[in-house]
């Protein structure tokens, strides 16, 4: 395989579960709300945008369609978020998942079921190299990326991210402070899932192909492992942790060639995932880069006086 | 005639078998700190959450500012007005001691969705008075300094403090206090107390559960005393002290 490729490839996968990442971020790094079943609303995006590309509808329509659908499916999974710990919630988010991945495996009208339905790309040049195609992904991808992280910046960093904040800390003291902690929490769920979706639409145009067989249980985990390694409510954090996570994917699955295992080398990633995220979680639990704190106009003034009056009083 | 701010009839509230609140009668008027004692396990606590919207009475109804708030949930309740500051600190721990103070602002604007992103001139400008308002009651409670620290870096009485500061925030018309006093320095409770007052005459009502008395007792216009889940005595301070009821439920002589 032509290697610069293979590197192009590695980047627009970067991408794709960066979006993923900040997304779970916004619910779990700021919000609390353990979602296992990233990968259910990963999969609402990528279908919804292969059969309504089927039909000829534009790209972008296609995304903003599949980004929706996911969100209307985050909001039903936010009403149970109220009445559950988080622990059970976790296994019905879970659960979720594999369920939708079951459907579309064995239901064949909805999308070919276990043979899946291929998928045009959402941008296609007549003629262009396999490079040129990539990079035009590259290019894609990150406008997506970069909307999401502007977007998801500035929410974070205003009396709205505080809420998110206090839900977490602790969401009775939040909603005694007048905080509608299901608005709240809907709003998120609802939100983070748009995002999941729009990195579904990608996955699929990417690929040219949804099947059931690209949404397994393990996406949502590797999602986890990049949100726990870059750090929790700091999206920088997370999109650093997609990077380290994509290359040790990557690395572990190059090595796995040319090493001798006493166990299948094909489990080789999935062992050292397993170790890689009890030791960040030992070592490190608050990740690579710490929790950014909430940063407004109103607190930048307070602090830049205080820090003056402080280089002031030493003189 | 004094306005009625709270007024309780006939509350009764039970977990299990047990009726922690068993019929309260109580009005809080407007203005002052009226205080509510009684011993431990009277149900002093569980009337205040059940006043918050934190547990649903089992009986009788709730009236805050001539709305019943029987059915309404905590955040409903919190925006008519009514805050509070929990007996044990409920903190937002990984967030810094000012962020918490801005956490219990009432109608920020940039706390919706929406505003949050598109509006963010707008709030961004009403946040400055806010963090005024915020570090001038982190000064009165000696906690300034300490602005940006996480809140899970202060020591128990600071935490203590910080949870009375916060529910001073939100210029809420009348403040549950859960024992604003425990824990904290006697010179320092006293000047909490002292603010409260001041506060007070500002047109904020306190509704004030503490322990030492001799403090409460200074400050407080109205006391009522719990025992059993019961209201079982009320008046001025002064005549509080003649009361039977009120040696009966504190020392248990008959």
């Amino acid at each position: 395989m032509d290697p610069l490729l293979y590197v192009f490839d590695v980047v627009v996968y970067v991408g794709i579960f960066g979006m993923l990442a900040l997304s779970l971020n916004l619910e779990f790094g700021f919000t609390g709300l353990a979602n296992f079943g990233k990968v259910a609303f990963f999969l609402i995006g990528a279908y919804t945008y292969g059969l309504l590309s089927q039909i000829g509808i534009p790209f972008y329509v296609c995304l903003i369609a599949g980004a929706s659908i996911s969100a209307a499916f985050g909001f039903l999974i936010s009403l149970p978020a109220l009445r559950l710990r988080a622990d059970y919630l976790a296994i019905v988010v879970l659960t979720f998942g594999e369920i939708l991945r079951l459907i579309v495996k064995n239901e064949d009208w909805i999308a070919g079921g276990d043979w899946g339905i291929s998928v045009s790309r959402a941008i296609s040049l007549a003629g262009a190299s396999p490079r040129v195609n990539a990079l035009v992904n590259i290019g894609l991808v990150y406008l997506c990326l970069g909307i999401c992280f502007f977007v998801l910046q500035l929410l974070a960093n205003s009396p709205y991210g505080r809420t998110m904040r206090a839900i977490r800390e602790d969401e009775i003291a939040a909603e005694a402070l007048g905080k509608d902690r299901a608005k709240y929490k809907a709003q998120v769920f609802m939100l983070g899932s748009a995002v999941a979706g729009v990195a579904g639409g990608l996955y699929a145009q990417y690929l040219q192909c949804v099947l059931p067989g690209m949404f397994m249980p393990m996406v949502t985990f590797t999602v986890w492992m990049m949100v726990l390694l870059g750090g929790p409510a700091n999206n920088k954090g997370v999109l650093l942790g997609a990077v380290l996570v994509e290359i040790f994917d990557r690395g572990a699955n190059i090595a796995k060639d040319y090493l001798t295992l006493p166990v299948d080398p094909a489990n080789l990633q999935y062992i050292l995932f397993g170790v890689l995220i009890i030791l960040v979680l030992f070592y490190r639990p608050q990740g690579l880069l710490k929790e950014s704190p909430v940063t407004t106009k109103a607190l930048e003034l307070v602090r830049n006086d205080r820090s003056a009056v402080k280089s002031n009083g030493k003189q | 005639m004094e306005e009625t701010l709270l007024k309780i009839r006939e509350v009764r509230k039970r977990f299990g078998g047990v009726y922690a609140v068993n019929g309260v009668n109580l009005d809080v008027k407007k203005g002052g700190i009226c205080g509510l004692v009684g011993p431990n396990g009277s149900g002093k606590t569980t009337l205040f959450n059940t006043i918050l919207g934190l547990h649903k009475p089992d009986q009788g109804t709730i009236h805050f500012n001539n709305n019943c708030i029987n059915n309404l949930a905590p955040h409903q309740i919190y925006k008519l007005g009514l805050g509070n500051a929990f007996q044990i600190p409920r903190l937002f721990f990984q967030m810094s001691v000012l962020d918490n103070m801005l956490v219990a602002v009432r109608g920020h604007q940039g706390d919706k969705l929406a505003n949050s992103l598109f509006l963010r001139e707008k709030w961004q400008e009403q946040e400055k008075g806010m963090v005024e308002e915020a570090l001038s009651i982190l000064e009165l409670v000696e906690l300034d300094k300490l602005a940006f620290s996480p809140a899970g870096e202060l020591s128990g009485g600071q935490r203590k403090l910080l949870e009375v500061a916060r529910g001073l925030m939100a210029g809420s018309s009348l403040l549950l206090l859960d024992e604003p006093a425990a824990g904290i320095n006697p010179v320092l409770g006293k000047s909490i107390f002292q603010k409260l007052r001041d506060l007070s005459r500002n047109g904020t009502t306190f509704f004030v559960v503490e322990h030492r008395l001799e403090i409460l007792f200074e400050f407080a216009s109205w006391i009522y005393v719990m025992d059993k889940g019961k209201t079982v005595a009320q008046g001025e301070p002064q005549q509080i002290v003649k009361e039977p009821a009120f040696y009966e439920a504190y020392l248990g002589e008959g």
